[in-house]
């Protein structure tokens, strides 16, 4: 399953605070979250951090993103590894990610690579349409006939292929966008729009997102409503 | 030099002789476990590049300075094959060194010609076995009997043969080899750049084993130690005559420092049976962590250990206030320049030429163990790289790419020759033609299984894939895939 951690602007906004201080308050969440979903017993959680739009922002919000997210990192390194969570960031690619953050994040994936965990995937610079068009360039270049590519063999050329399709993505603050999210791997997704602010949400909304989407008939196109409520997300 | 006096065919060692002088009951293999080997194999490897024409050729082609562990094995195991029971293996094994012999040749720095095919030229590198391996014993204060000599010096005809056809550049016996021997050494041995190399710059700048290379700072101290010592030892070995033209210094006690040595590694003789076996001691150098042996999985879960604890302590290191961005690049790529040393610039002399890729050709073509016309195939689609290389990166016209010139254009590498090298290596490594390369096959390549994220959902490694890895590893600069052990550790 995955989170859209949206909302942390207008929390900040709502209290007369800098947007600075929403991304601030995002932390508490980030760690609420990832040992909710380690408690419910999620194995793959992918969290949407930085978008490749996301760059557009004002610099000086970006650079404060960038020496957060470094020190997030790094406060959380240890605590991620000792609970057995395998962390691995998507996206990374922009010369503009500083060097030093993109060393912590190797050196976090090497630290928790042989983790058996929960996988947490960290979308950080990341573009749901780029990650499509790296996997076709990369069929291209390794001269794959027309014939012979299919969904599964398409899929085999995006980032981190061993990723299962998402089931459920939680978008937090009630925007119901999709903003460039993994494009392939929500084609069948579930979506809650819990209306709370990021900042705002804790395990008990991410319990009850859980909860809800049990609740949902899941028909991936067809009409017989077997699928239901029995796969874990 | 040709000796005409064996043309007697008695003497030549080739058909009937070859099944009882090869084996596990020969002489050679009485030598093979033996740990002053190690000393005798340098000494012989200095005199073999002292020649001009060898020197040339290494010079020119050899990895042996940026890759000596991998180098090493290959030898080991070429050796192996030579001289072991199995006629087929020694047949195919002597096709290949002479397939692989025929594509050295060229000139060297002086414009004098090299052929590693010159039958003169191979006489001499299996003298200088030969000699080593008798001196290496009188060295050590346990000289060989004369018919033990006579034997052994059976034997290396017996592989001059395997290798030539017969053994004519050799004298037929040894009572005629030392005169031929010395005659070498006075006329025909230089001062070579190559011996210099192998006496003063390899053990100086020796890279780790791929094993140890979690411990640079061990290596690089216990090397400072070890490599001039190493020097000075061969220098002492050699002939005095040759010392002589060679302009090598005599340092005082050397000659003791050097008999020591040798009486100390012989000494191992008296270790249990089977304790030291030059194979599994050279395997173990040239293993690679990455490989599944159980050997390599010990040492590489320690080298994972340690790389991982260096990532915690990097982690959780304080921050200073705020840091000035030092120059640490991601982890998992490297810079040009970096690429350029560790992978295209096989041969360590600072630029990328014709002789770095056909020696990952040749890396590639052993490891697969190909046969014609598929090594062929694969060296001509490395020329055809090489040629795409050369017209895109050699903006000055010298015929060869420097690292400056490489950093520049690198984004423009993955052409379409870079693709079909790509197409080859997966054809020829595809042996049974389904288009996959399965697990075995890729065992074959690589040395290892496949790791968690190569294989498709199948179990196999599709050719789109395998393309698509290989021109990461080549135009991406990525760290940490299979090639990595195959074509940048040492």
């Amino acid at each position: 399953m995955a989170c859209v951690m949206d909302g942390n602007g207008r929390w900040a906004a709502r209290r007369s605070l800098p947007r600075t201080s929403g991304h601030l308050a995002a932390e508490t969440t980030v760690i609420d979250v990832i040992e909710a979903a380690r408690t419910a017993g999620v194995e793959w959680l992918s969290l949407y951090a930085f978008s490749t739009e996301n760059w557009q922002r004002p610099s000086a919000e970006v650079d404060f993103l960038m020496r957060l997210v470094r020190r997030v990192v790094r406060k959380h390194a240890a605590l991620l590894h000792a609970r057995g969570i395998r962390c691995r960031f998507l996206g990374v690619a922009d010369p503009r990610i500083p060097p030093a953050l993109a060393r912590d994040f190797a050196d976090l994936m090497t630290l928790t690579g042989e983790n058996r965990g929960m996988t947490l995937t960290v979308a950080f610079d990341h573009g749901g349409r780029r990650d499509i068009v790296a996997a076709a360039r990369s069929l291209i270049r390794g001269g794959v006939p027309a014939e012979a590519v299919d969904e599964r063999s398409f899929a085999a050329h995006l980032p981190f292929p061993d990723t299962p399709d998402v089931d459920l993505v939680i978008r937090t603050s009630g925007e119901q966008r999709i903003s460039n999210f993994m494009l392939w791997q929500v084609a069948y997704a579930e979506w809650m729009f819990p209306p709370v602010l990021w900042p705002d949400f804790r395990a008990p909304h991410f319990v009850e997102c859980l909860r809800a989407y049990q609740q949902r008939d899941r028909r991936f196109g067809g009409v017989a409503p077997d699928a239901n409520g029995e796969r874990r997300p | 030099m040709t000796d005409t006096r064996s043309n007697d065919p008695g003497n030549t060692g080739t058909e009937a002789g070859v099944g009882e002088l090869f084996g596990d009951g020969g002489q050679f293999h009485a030598f093979f476990n033996d740990p002053r080997w190690a000393l005798a194999i340098i000494r012989g490897t200095v005199l073999e590049a002292a020649h001009p024409q060898i020197g040339g050729a290494l010079i020119d082609n050899s990895t042996f300075v940026t890759h000596p562990w991998r180098r090493l094995r290959n030898t080991v195991v070429s050796l192996q094959r030579m001289f072991g029971p199995d006629d087929e293996v020694r047949r195919r094994e002597a096709a290949r060194l002479n397939r692989l012999h025929a594509r050295l040749r060229g000139t060297d720095a002086h414009d004098r010609p090299y052929d590693a095919m010159d039958p003169e030229v191979r006489a001499w590198v299996v003298a200088t076995l030969f000699e080593s391996g008798v001196t290496m014993c009188r060295l050590s204060g346990q000289p060989l009997e004369q018919d033990a000599i006579e034997r052994l010096y059976a034997e290396f005809r017996a592989y001059l043969a395997v290798l030539d056809g017969d053994a004519r550049h050799l004298p037929p016996t040894v009572q005629e080899f030392w005169p031929y021997y010395d005659r070498v050494v006075e006329e025909r041995l230089e001062n070579t750049e190559a011996m210099r190399v192998i006496l003063y710059r390899l053990f100086d700048h020796l890279p780790a084993p791929p094993l140890l290379h979690g411990l640079p700072t061990l290596w690089a101290a216990g090397r400072a130690l070890v490599g001039p010592l190493i020097g000075v030892i061969t220098v002492a070995s050699l002939p005095e005559p040759f010392r002589r033209r060679a302009g090598l210094p005599e340092l005082p006690g050397a000659q003791t420092l050097m008999q020591s040595a040798y009486l100390a590694v012989g000494l191992a003789r008296f270790l249990p049976d089977g304790l030291l076996r030059t194979d599994a001691v050279v395997d173990l150098l040239s293993l690679s962590p990455g490989s599944d042996d159980p050997r390599a999985r010990t040492v590489s879960a320690l080298r994972d250990r340690m790389k991982r604890a260096g990532a915690l302590i990097r982690l959780i290191t304080p921050l200073p206030p705020e840091e000035p961005d030092p120059d640490a690049g991601s982890a998992a790529r490297r810079s040009a320049e970096e690429f350029f040393a560790a992978v295209l610039d096989q041969t360590g002399d600072g630029y990328l030429d014709w002789p770095d890729l056909a020696a990952m050709a040749r890396e590639l073509a052993g490891r697969l163990d190909l046969d014609e016309p598929e090594e062929t195939r694969l060296y001509d689609a490395f020329a055809g790289w090489w040629r795409e290389l050369q017209a895109a990166l050699d903006t000055d016209g010298d015929g060869r790419v420097s690292a400056r010139e490489y950093a520049v254009a690198v984004p423009s590498l993955a052409g379409p020759a870079l693709i079909r090298v790509a197409e080859v290596l997966f054809d020829v490594t595809d042996t049974d033609g389904d288009q996959r390369v399965d697990a075995d096959e890729y065992r074959a390549l690589f040395r290892a299984g496949f790791r968690r994220d190569t294989a498709g959902a199948d179990g196999t490694y599709t050719r789109g894939a395998f393309v698509r890895d290989f021109l990461a590893f080549m135009s991406g600069r990525e760290r940490s895939t299979p090639y990595d052990p195959l074509l940048a550790d040492a």
